[in-house]
């Protein structure tokens, strides 16, 4: 087939201007006339249709080339990895407050930045092949555009006032991305509102020429980690919220639930736990290693040449050659094994976290609390340990979550991320039935102690040899009583908590402490 | 440089070995072409004089992949090679690894040293070398920097080597290799499980007698090896029976080996390969993060980055050391091997991005909270190898972002070191900090 | 010692330059110049970074920002760049909404363009005095909040909100229209004598009103029976 041949011919020529991308040979597929260019986790397909429309008014090898030149730009520059498509989505739907056109916005943008980048940087016929592509709706607006801000003559032109205003906007400056597609949308939000309600009347969607960005450009492990950074960046639990809910269809079909790791089908995503679980991914603790240990007896260890007055006893006859002559005979310098030892075991954790009025909905606003205790059970998941959960708002009234010691990451997200809203009381026996199911397990509570029967929990844990970790928010007559009450236990630690969010810091600082002192726990 | 010849010979003890020795599944791809990391590193660190060390699980290859390559490319016969490694364990000695005195000669009263084959012939095997104390490990690894091996004042001087060192992952009785010595190895890469499929042919067809192995010529060697003659006599020796070997091999495998000049030749030419401008900048850039310190002048080991630094979101805030000087000069060494293997003009970026993980991998120290923070994520190398790989991209898509200004302000440098009266280009990236630092310009960004 | 850079001793920057470049370089200039003007501005006018709301003070300081401007050539998109440029304290070293909105009014007095569109959703501050004297031919619209005293002293032009005001909108408006399509707070049309403000949203209060006429969701509640002219 032509068009292979042509492919064959120039890959390696375009793979060296684009500095070799990692990307397989593209391939040609049937497709559409109207579309150029797939790219599925990253393998960039051709039309071939689109290629014989369009090689009555261009060379065929400057068509395959400046399609190219698109792919594989689109990988390298812009959007470059799933969490600058993810901002890029979330800035567009800030404008038009709509899923598909904020899409649609963020695709054109892409688009935009992308060839703008070709044309300037390197050796491309993007502007001629745009010469030849038809002009109609958003895309007449964008080549009037590249003929103002390319000088190409493209055979556009009109849309004055949009042009200008879209001329003004700095595409290749990464670090404006968020305010220019901001503006960019902005600009064009009436036009791609035209396009969306001619589409949901005709039911008939056409593509864009240069193809589309979905997720399935990315591998499990770019949306992982574009997911985690997008949480970290983004601030606001409302904003990831509602990003991933857009994409909740497309990251299950993709394989992304909420099971385990955030992988795998099945489970359906739940956008607040994976924005604690994203985030709990960046407060974390390395794997502890082996220890080094000595072994308790001397070993021999090396050679040295034996020296008049050494003594005799460590002589090693055999390298001595039977000799004792200085500068032949060798004695063994002994010493202490060492070796890699065992890990003595890491208890389990219980984290009992308050849920009451006082405190901040997770699922409506960046809970710290929330996000300790996620990092703490992360932390010890991590070394194979267990963790249970005790949430409690009014637990005497039912409104509580016990979760048994368990390996399920997403069952413990869950009993944390749970929020009742009423008042402040614990249920001891609850605690007590938890605490026998483990051996000793440190314990981690985060309340701002303003807890109806106070009194009960701090004789309570004046009676158990738990390691505990209480964290407290704000500063009043109870936590002064708390304070009060555990001044003699050195095995509980209390923080006073000003600002929430050295919750995660705090709590990650304590469990790195417990973890390097395992002996201690038994 | 279409030479082609040595390189042809060199594909074929590739596919030979690949094929018939060292079954394997191929794990990197570069120019279009695919194939092992282990024995395509392993086949330039025979060319390039390089030393590598080979990780992995047990029983995965680490020692034979580099036995076949070492016997192949210096034609000695199996045997030969097998007698010459050095096992890694705690008592091992120096009489074992270098040399002992001659017994015979000791009773009259004379010194005379009896070289250990390990270090007279050119392929150097160490098997585990985390096994061997710490102070062995120093003695192989400064005898093998320099070629210069000592006994009982008497020198032996190598012309030419390689060294394949092997290690498992930490277990219980391994030490660690600490980092003065790890950082005398060029390159370190991965004996991987070949998959089920090819596993369960491994040792399916068994030989009746190894196609490395030739007990005459090994005999011979072995003589020679022992005998009394000086060094350089050997080793003449020596080559006619590997030039014997050779032959064997031609006729019986369609293999050929090289010989010391063919060797030697390779080397020149390898070495005429120069890195284009794009290669050169990227390296420089990458130096740059990896060497740098805005606060302290330079990376340290015992110095701690804070956060808040300018500089943060580059490679100097996640790791803990400095690049050595021994870096560039593996990277330089095997991207030269690799494009001269691949019959390239010169080194491009393509060969330095496959390079840059294997011989960074075991030399960076990365700070615990980037090692926490990536050590969930999913990858198909072990985690040395997959960091520097993942790191490498990002500074690589820095420099594709401000290309065209680095080459500008590298530039610049060029003309103010000349002597000309030009401002150096500000940018945030530290290589411009470090071209000021090199015509004499101060780093004015605030502390 | 050998040169470090001698592989870059060819090597040009190859800079290939598009209009793009040309377009904001020029963009950039000129905000530098209108940014200049208004520091100039607040140089003269609040020197202690105060700045009282008076009759004298705001017409001084509009002669001056028409000073400042004098000979500038910008666009409408020019005037929106620098709007944002306020809000990001890192360009400018301190945002006085006062003297900025009569520099913007300045701004837009002075434009090329008969009609000027401010797209100003994004913005977190509400500028005030926006509008000051806006001309008979002048159409200005602005997209998203204002401040206080928004359109005083309008004299003939069109002043269009897309959002809502706060307090002494259309004060002492003298003739040309304001349209504000939400809400608007205390002593609306205080001191208006002529023109019409039309409010789509709720006015919390009016102020004393001379002439002129105001509307609130449609209705005229200036004048009515229920509300007589202010006579000083």
């Amino acid at each position: 087939m032509e068009i292979e041949h042509i492919i064959q011919k120039l890959w390696p020529r375009v793979r060296k201007k684009h500095f070799y991308p990692q990307l397989p040979l593209p391939v040609v597929i049937e497709g559409g006339e109207d579309c150029a260019l797939e790219i599925k986790s990253k393998q960039l397909s051709i039309s071939s249709a689109f290629y014989d429309k369009l090689k009555e008014d261009m060379d065929g090898e400057e068509i395959v080339e400046a399609v190219l030149d698109h792919g594989i730009t689109h990988y390298m520059y812009c959007p470059w990895d799933f969490h600058t498509h993810l901002t890029l989505y979330n800035e567009a739907k800030k404008v038009v407050r709509q899923k598909d056109q904020a899409h649609r916005a963020a695709t054109y943008f892409m688009d935009v930045v992308t060839d703008t980048y070709c044309v300037k940087e390197k050796d491309t016929n993007i502007a001629t092949l745009y010469k030849n592509l038809p002009k109609t709706g958003v895309h007449e607006v964008l080549t009037a555009l590249y003929e103002k801000i390319w000088g190409e003559d493209l055979g556009s032109g009109g849309h004055e006032e949009l042009v200008n205003r879209l001329s003004r906007i700095p595409y290749l400056d990464r670090k404006s991305w968020k305010k220019s597609i901001k503006k960019f949308t902005e600009v064009i939000q009436h036009i791609l509102e035209e396009e969306w309600n001619d589409e949901q009347m005709s039911s008939h969607r056409k593509p864009n020429p240069m193809g589309e960005h979905s997720l399935e450009n990315y591998s499990l492990e770019e949306i992982d980690q574009g997911l985690r950074e997008f949480a970290g960046a983004v601030g606001d639990l409302q904003e990831f919220k509602e990003t991933v809910e857009d994409l909740k269809e497309e990251l299950e079909e993709k394989g992304y639930g909420a099971g385990g790791m955030g992988r795998g089908k099945g489970n359906p995503l739940d956008a607040n736990l994976l924005y604690y679980m994203k985030l709990a991914e960046s407060y974390t603790l390395p794997i502890r290693k082996l220890p080094i240990e000595k072994r308790g007896y001397l070993h021999p260890h090396a050679h040295r040449p034996w020296e008049i007055g050494k003594p005799f006893a460590d002589i090693d006859v055999w390298t001595s050659f039977g000799k004792i002559i200085p500068g032949i005979t060798q004695i063994w310098t002994k010493r202490e094994g060492e070796t890699h030892g065992e890990y003595e075991g890491i208890p389990d954790c219980l984290i009992i976290i308050d849920s009451s009025g006082s405190m901040i909905n997770p699922r409506e606003r960046l809970s710290h609390a929330v996000l300790g205790a996620v990092c703490a059970c992360n932390a010890y998941l991590k070394h194979e340990s267990r963790a249970a959960v005790y949430n409690f708002s009014d637990a005497l009234r039912g409104n509580k979550v016990v979760l048994e010691f368990s390996h399920d990451k997403e069952q413990i997200y869950q009993a944390i991320c749970r929020y009742f809203g009423g008042g402040t009381a614990l249920d001891l026996d609850d605690i007590t039935s938890l605490l026998a199911n483990a051996d000793n397990p440190d314990i981690f509570i985060i309340t701002d102690m303003q807890i109806t029967n106070l009194e009960k929990l701090i004789d309570f844990f004046q009676r158990i040899d738990n390691r505990v970790t209480a964290v407290h928010l704000g500063h009043n007559v109870h936590t002064t009583r708390f304070k009060d009450g555990m001044a003699k236990k050195k095995n509980i630690s209390l923080f006073n908590v000003k600002n929430k969010e050295d919750i995660p810091k705090i709590i990650l600082g304590k469990v790195k402490e417990y973890l390097n002192s395992p002996a201690e726990w038994r | 440089m279409k030479n082609g010849h040595y390189q042809a010979r060199i594909r074929a003890i590739y596919n030979f070995i690949s094929d018939n020795l060292y079954l394997n599944r191929p794990d990197i791809e570069i120019k279009g072409e695919q194939f092992n990391s282990t024995l395509l590193f392993g086949l330039l660190t025979g060319l390039n004089r390089g030393k590598a060390l080979i990780i992995g699980e047990p029983g995965l290859g680490k020692t034979t992949s580099a036995e076949y390559v070492g016997s192949i490319l210096y034609r000695y016969p199996l045997g030969i090679v097998w007698g010459s490694e050095v096992s890694g364990h705690p008592e091992q000695t120096e009489e074992k690894i270098i040399g002992r005195p001659h017994l015979g000669e000791l009773n009259k009263g004379k010194e005379k040293v009896v070289w250990s084959d390990f270090a007279q012939i050119p392929v150097k095997i160490v098997d585990e070398i985390n096994r061997l104390p710490e102070t062995k490990q120093s003695m192989i690894l400064n005898g093998v920097d320099r070629g210069n091996w000592e006994y009982l004042n008497e020198i032996l001087i190598n012309d030419e080597y390689s060294l394949f060192a092997t290690a498992n992952y930490q277990d219980r009785g391994t030490n660690t290799i600490i980092a003065p010595l790890i950082d005398r190895f060029d390159c370190l890469i991965e004996s991987r499980h070949p998959g089920s499929n090819i596993a369960y042919t491994i040792g399916k067809e068994a030989l009746v007698h190894h196609p490395l192995r030739h007990p005459q010529y090994e005999k011979e060697l072995h003589q020679i090896l022992r005998g009394d003659k000086p060094y350089e006599e050997k080793m003449t020796l020596a080559e006619g029976v590997c030039d014997l070997f050779g032959e064997y091999l031609k006729e019986q495998l369609g293999l050929e080996g090289l010989n010391k000049e063919e060797r030697t030749h390779i080397n020149e030419e390898m070495l005429g390969l120069n890195f284009d401008i794009d290669t050169n900048a990227f390296v420089r850039m990458m130096l740059a993060e990896l060497s740098f310190c805005h606060k302290y002048g330079q990376k340290r080991s015992v110095e701690t980055c804070e956060d808040g630094c300018h500089y943060s979101g580059y490679l100097c805030h996640h790791i803990k050391n400095c690049a050595s000087n021994r870096l560039p000069m593996s990277m330089r060494k095997y991207a030269q091997s690799l494009a001269w293997f691949l019959e390239d003009d010169g080194v491009d970026l393509e060969h330095i991005r496959l390079i840059i993980p294997y011989t960074l991998a075991h030399r960076i120290q990365w700070k615990d909270s980037y090692l926490s923070k990536k050590e969930g994520e999913g990858r198909n190398d072990p985690f040395q190898i997959y960091l520097v790989k993942a790191a490498a991209e990002e500074a690589f898509q820095r420099y594709n972002e401000q290309r065209e200004y680095l080459l500008e302000a590298l530039s610049v440098g060029y003309r103010a070191f000349a002597g000309e009266e030009v401002t150096p280009l500000e940018g945030d990236h530290p290589i411009y900090e470090e071209i000021k630092k090199d015509i004499g310009g101060k780093d004015e960004k605030s502390l | 010692m050998k040169n470090p850079f001698e592989a870059f001793h060819h090597t040009g920057a190859r800079k290939r330059e598009i209009p793009l470049d040309t377009i904001l370089k020029s963009k950039e200039e000129t905000l530098s110049k209108i940014l200049t003007g208004y520091e100039d501005l607040l140089k003269n006018e609040a020197k202690d970074l105060v700045w009282l709301m008076q009759y004298s003070t705001v017409i001084k300081a509009y002669s001056i920002a028409e000073k400042g401007i004098e000979g500038l050539e910008y666009t409408a998109e020019d005037i929106e760049e620098f709007c944002y440029a306020l809000d990001h304290s890192d360009q400018i070293p301190y945002l006085i909404t006062g003297p900025a909105g009569i520099y913007i009014s300045a701004l837009c007095n002075h434009a090329q363009e008969q009609e000027i569109c401010l797209h100003l959703r994004d913005l977190t501050v509400k500028i005030n005095l926006l509008g000051y004297r806006l001309p008979t031919d002048k159409k200005l619209m602005v997209q998203g909040n204002v401040g206080d005293f928004t359109g005083i002293g309008l004299d003939g032009g069109e002043l269009i909100i897309e959002g809502s005001g706060k307090n002494y909108t259309g004060a002492g408006m003298k003739r040309g229209k304001i349209v504000v399509r939400h809400n608007l707070g205390f002593n609306t049309g205080h001191g208006m004598t002529g023109g019409e403000l039309m409010v789509g949203g709720r006015i919390k209060g009016l102020g004393k009103i001379v002439g002129g006429k105001l509307y609130e969701r449609d209705q005229l509640i200036f004048p009515n029976e229920g509300i007589k002219p202010f006579y000083v």
